[in-house]
């Protein structure tokens, strides 16, 4: 409801901030080095779902309708002055929070967690995804508004401004979206020059309370989560099931992997979420190790190109932006691949681009499109 | 002013901002390093490990069972078949919480706690993990269903087709050919390595009769294939297979046919009926009433149904055919033959019966049946006479005369006291006393005054019906014995059969007298049926003929044969020497016994019948007798019903 009235003011600013009436042919405002990498991550995700599908055409198709739309709206996105975004982030912000709070009141389950919102007459959509990259925007309006390296009272504001739409989503029972909204504003902070002394000091004290954390607050679930990092065999049918499976898949595929929907884990079913969280298995069991070099490469690929993005943004609200939308992105794509493979306890988190999940890709286009805004809508400094 | 403490702040912050990101991707390089370095450990490092345990998840080994070869009767009737059925089979590695799914199975399929419990046997028994162990045998369409509905439901649960055995003449040939049922424990554990080997993927094996016998021949061997499975335990391919080598088709002697008109013939009554072809020495009927139905056995007989078995207390699983008892005087030919190959006495050889016999120098009297009807005798009676008379005195008399000794020599040599039979294991071997024999089985010596009840067959002497057949044979084959036999021959791929050869046991030749008195044994036999009554000589005629003159059907072919009625306990008789003939209860009458055969010049046939506690041999089990000679011998006696469903049976 918010994100179509979102929209539709969006449209009206559009002409009125960009000045480029009728102009759109003429000048799309995009960043082909960019465009270019996130087709070829699209692309090559939908061959991976299409074998760790089961070869169902029909999932493969809404994917690729959903990549369309998101290539769409982030080509929209681009056409915006940074400007549009640096005032429109209070406000947005404010929206993102009040759909949440929608959410949380109206929304559907999903494996457990209430993070779904269905519209009448679209398709079910999940808002937590959007603060991705409205907590930075938010963050950086805030921090560029005042001076850099932030300081002390500024932090405290920054955290409310982390806190209030993290807490939400913890309450939706989405601790992974939850932690990687959190950890998105946190890349804003650390890039605005937050002191290394307080850094440091905030990481022994989590380091100090995560056993505390262990022992009082941690839900049956997630110490098992843990147990199971450490140990997938304790439990080989329950809950190390699915970390023994995928690691069985990525090794067993070898350096050349077994061959495009040849790969026997996949496709006889051995590897549970195959077309969502454990997409990577499928990959990696088909395409080998280098098909895993490939994906890694084009990871990397977008990573340059938003890292040469924000180095050469021209002010601090850009800078923060882009950087942080950037971090998140590369977090993403790790946090998912370290746990797939057994480097890191499992959370629930999609594959950037490659995973099913329209939402996913749509916002994670709209923070690009932010980026592709941020590299084109320059002003003409003096030199 | 503000302007330019701006732009010095902006310059600031790009350096502040710059640096941070510096360190950004020194962390995104090691965190991209470590990756890398983690996947070429998995994947290349690993690799071996990891692919054996990928192949570990799908491949699979698995036993195919041979198809059991098929029992034909002489003439190409099915006697066992193979036939699909559907199982309910778990496989526990897969089942995942197998209590759960039993109940829901409970609720929506007909299944017992006893099915539940015989399952964990065979489970237990299992040797091959990864395998289906069947949890239910033959599943209605209805069931299938109700199992499709819910399968989603019932991990590690499936329906799966086997082809078992199929017995389409159910109860009438269960004795002779026997049944397979599930392997037990037992004959596990006695399997060496390799025949363990061949039997992984079977589920039933011979337990009785033919079935017993010709496992080896019947079961085949094993083949094995490699197949995928998926996560649920489906099969998705078969990669590799060696295709399992069918069991041999087999012919026996048997003939259908004869085999249910041997049923019929005895009704409802309980006993025996055994047919042999006298060239051959082949077993063209093997009969035992009560039967069974031994289709019950294949897929594991139920408590409730074997207690339903048991229930008459007349033991039907028990093969009456095979098991030995007093023969009466059945026997009485063969002790002649015994007497004529030991010169003892001559086919003019007369002796006075004056209806009873006494041994020299005791007062004992041996009674001749003519005595409990009127007091009186045979009067002077010569070996012929004595033999369709069934003269007591005269075989009381020629028995002692020849001594336990030469009667036990020349009675083994029809093969009684052995198991004569080539492939009837399960036979009783019977009892052909003597002296030594006597001083083993019963540590006594032996008695003089027990001989004369020998020459009778109300001794010790036990005999089988299968081997009174045989020893019918012999007389009808004109002293020529074979050994009785089972299997014809064998069918290969070709469809031809192949005629087995089983060696004769050269040890049991029989001693025989002259071709001529042979005949003077076989003529005696052939009036037993046939020799009218003489109007001018009292007991002069066949002791069976008043019986085939009252069924009003005179024969169509020449018959010989031989009543007996053996005694199940000593009559009473009084001091004055009357024999108490009141109603005695049912289990105490006599059993009634017949051998016979077909007497033309070359016989085709002999039978021999026992009814058990049936009463006189002639009344009772004579018109069995005769009733399967005619079966055999006049082609159009009788239409048979039942055989057109057979020959629909007949694939």
């Amino acid at each position: 409801m918010a994100s179509r009235s979102m929209s539709r003011s969006l449209g009206n600013d559009f002409y009125r901030l960009t000045g480029k009436r009728g102009g759109i042919r003429k000048s799309l405002c995009l960043d082909a080095p960019l465009l270019l990498s996130l087709f070829c991550l699209a692309v090559y995700g939908l061959m991976v779902l299409f074998s760790a599908s089961g070869e169902n055409i029909t999932d493969v198709e809404r994917q690729a309708a959903a990549i369309v739309v998101a290539f769409i709206v982030m080509i929209g996105v681009a056409q915006f002055e940074v400007d549009f975004f640096r005032r429109g982030a209070p406000l947005m912000y404010a929206g993102g929070i009040g759909v949440l709070i929608i959410v949380l009141l109206f929304g559907s389950e999903v494996n457990g967690a209430t993070a779904w919102l269905d519209l009448p007459g679209l398709p079910s959509f999940q808002p937590s995804e959007l603060e991705k990259f409205l907590v930075p925007m938010m963050l950086a309006w805030y921090m560029s508004s005042r001076s850099l390296p932030p300081r002390f009272r500024d932090l405290l504001v920054c955290g409310l401004i982390i806190m209030l739409p993290a807490m939400l989503i913890l309450m939706q029972n989405d601790t992974g979206t939850a932690l990687m909204v959190a950890m998105s504003g946190v890349f804003a902070i650390l890039l605005a020059g937050i002191s290394w002394r307080i850094v440091i000091f905030c990481a022994t004290l989590v380091i100090m309370a995560s056993p505390a954390w262990y022992i009082f607050l941690a839900q049956a679930h997630q110490k098992n989560r843990i147990l199971t990092f450490f140990d997938p065999y304790r439990d080989p049918t329950g809950a190390g099931y699915n970390i023994i499976q995928s690691q069985i898949a990525i090794g067993s595929g070898g350096l050349q992997g077994k061959g495009w929907l040849n790969g026997a884990q996949s496709q006889l079913d051995f590897i549970p979420e195959s077309n969502t969280d454990f997409i990577l298995a499928v990959l990696a069991e088909e395409f080998g190790l280098l098909g895993v070099l490939i994906l890694i490469g084009l990871y990397v690929a977008v990573l340059a190109r938003g890292f040469y993005i924000a180095l050469t943004a021209q002010d601090t609200f850009s800078r923060l932006l882009a950087g942080s939308i950037i971090l998140t992105f590369f977090f993403y794509a790790f946090v998912n691949m370290a746990m797939v493979s057994g480097l890191m306890p499992v959370v629930g988190l999609p594959l950037p681009l490659v995973s099913k999940g329209g939402t996913s890709i749509v916002t994670l286009l709209i923070g690009f499109g932010i980026l592709m805004s941020i590299h084109t809508h320059k002003r003409v400094l003096p030199r | 002013m503000a302007e330019k403490f701006k732009l010095n702040d902006h310059e600031r912050e790009t350096l502040i901002f710059n640096g941070r990101m510096i360190v950004a991707g020194v962390f995104i390089f090691l965190l991209i390093s470590c990756l890398i370095a983690w996947m070429v450990y998995l994947q290349v490092y690993r690799y071996d490990y990891f692919a054996a345990r990928s192949d570990g998840n799908r491949l699979h080994s698995q036993y195919v069972p041979p198809n059991r070869g098929l029992i034909y009767d002489r003439n190409g009737v099915l006697l066992a078949d193979n036939r699909p059925i559907f199982n309910l089979t778990v496989v526990r590695e897969t089942a995942q919480n197998l209590d759960v799914s039993l109940d829901l199975l409970r609720s929506v399929i007909d299944l017992s706690d006893d099915d539940i419990d015989q399952y964990r046997t065979r489970q237990s028994r299992r040797a091959v993990p990864h395998t289906s162990v069947p949890l239910r045998y033959q599943l209605t369409e209805e069931e299938i269903a109700n199992i499709a509905v819910n399968q989603h439901l019932l991990p590690g649960i499936a329906v799966e087709a086997q082809l078992v055995r199929h017995y389409p003449f159910n109860e009438s040939s269960a004795h002779a050919i026997g049944y397979v049922s599930e392997i037990n424990k037992d004959e596990m554990t006695a399997m060496s390595v390799e025949t363990a080997a061949n039997y992984r993927g079977t589920h039933q094996i011979g337990k009785t009769g033919i079935e017993k016998t010709y496992e080896d021949l019947l079961h085949g061997q094993v083949g094995y294939e490699t197949v995928e499975k998926n996560n649920r335990g489906q099969v998705m391919r078969v990669l590799d297979r060696t295709d399992p080598i069918p069991g041999r088709d087999i012919v026996l002697h048997m003939d259908a046919k004869l085999q249910m008109a041997a049923e019929r013939a005895l009704g409802d009554r309980r006993g025996a009926v055994v047919a042999i072809d006298p060239a051959t020495g082949g077993v063209l009927a093997m009969v035992s009433k009560p039967g069974y139905d031994p289709n019950l056995f294949v897929t594991g007989i139920s408590r409730a149904q074997l207690a339903e078995l048991n229930r008459s207390g007349h033991t039907p699983l028990f093969n009456r055919a095979v098991a030995s008892r007093v023969p009466g005087s059945t026997i009485k030919p063969f002790i002649g033959l015994a007497g004529l190959y030991n010169e003892t006495i001559t086919p003019e050889t007369e002796i006075y019966d004056p209806g009873y016999y006494r041994l020299q120098g005791r007062t004992r009297p041996y009674y001749d049946w003519t005595w409990w009807v009127d007091k009186s005798g045979h009067g002077a009676i010569d070996l012929r006479r004595a033999i369709y008379q069934s003269c007591n005195t005269y075989f009381y008399q020629l028995a002692v005369n020849l001594g336990i000794e030469k009667i036990h020599d020349y009675l083994v040599t029809f093969g009684f006291g052995t198991n004569a039979a080539i492939d009837i294991p399960e036979a009783s071997a019977g009892i052909v006393p003597s002296e030594k024999w006597k001083m083993e089985n019963r540590g006594e010596i032996w008695y003089s005054g027990e001989t004369p009840y020998e020459g009778i067959g109300n001794g010790i002497f036990q005999a089988t019906t299968l081997q009174m057949a045989a020893a019918a044979a012999a007389i009808a084959n004109h002293g020529v014995l074979k050994q009785p036999r089972m299997l014809r021959g064998t069918i290969g791929s070709d469809g031809e059969v192949t005629d087995v050869i089983f060696p004769d046991n050269a040890a049991q030749k029989q001693l025989l007298p002259s071709q001529e008195q042979i005949e003077i044994v076989r003529n005696a036999m052939v009036d037993v049926v046939n020799k009218p009554y003489d109007s001018e000589h009292r007991r002069h005629e066949g002791s069976a003929y008043p019986v085939l003159r009252e069924s009003g059907h005179p024969l169509e072919y020449p018959m010989g044969g031989k009543s007996g009625t053996a005694q199940v306990v000593q009559f009473q008789v009084d001091s004055a020497g009357n024999r108490d003939n009141g109603e005695v209860d049912e289990q105490f009458r006599t059993h009634a016994m017949f051998i016979a055969f077909d007497a033309s010049e070359k016989s085709r046939i002999a039978v021999a019948v026992f009814v058990e506690n049936g009463g006189g041999g002639g009344s009772v089990a004579f018109p069995v007798a005769r009733e399967v000679l005619d079966a055999y011998l006049v082609p159009e006696t009788e239409t048979y019903p039942e055989l057109s469903v057979v020959a629909e049976n007949d694939h």
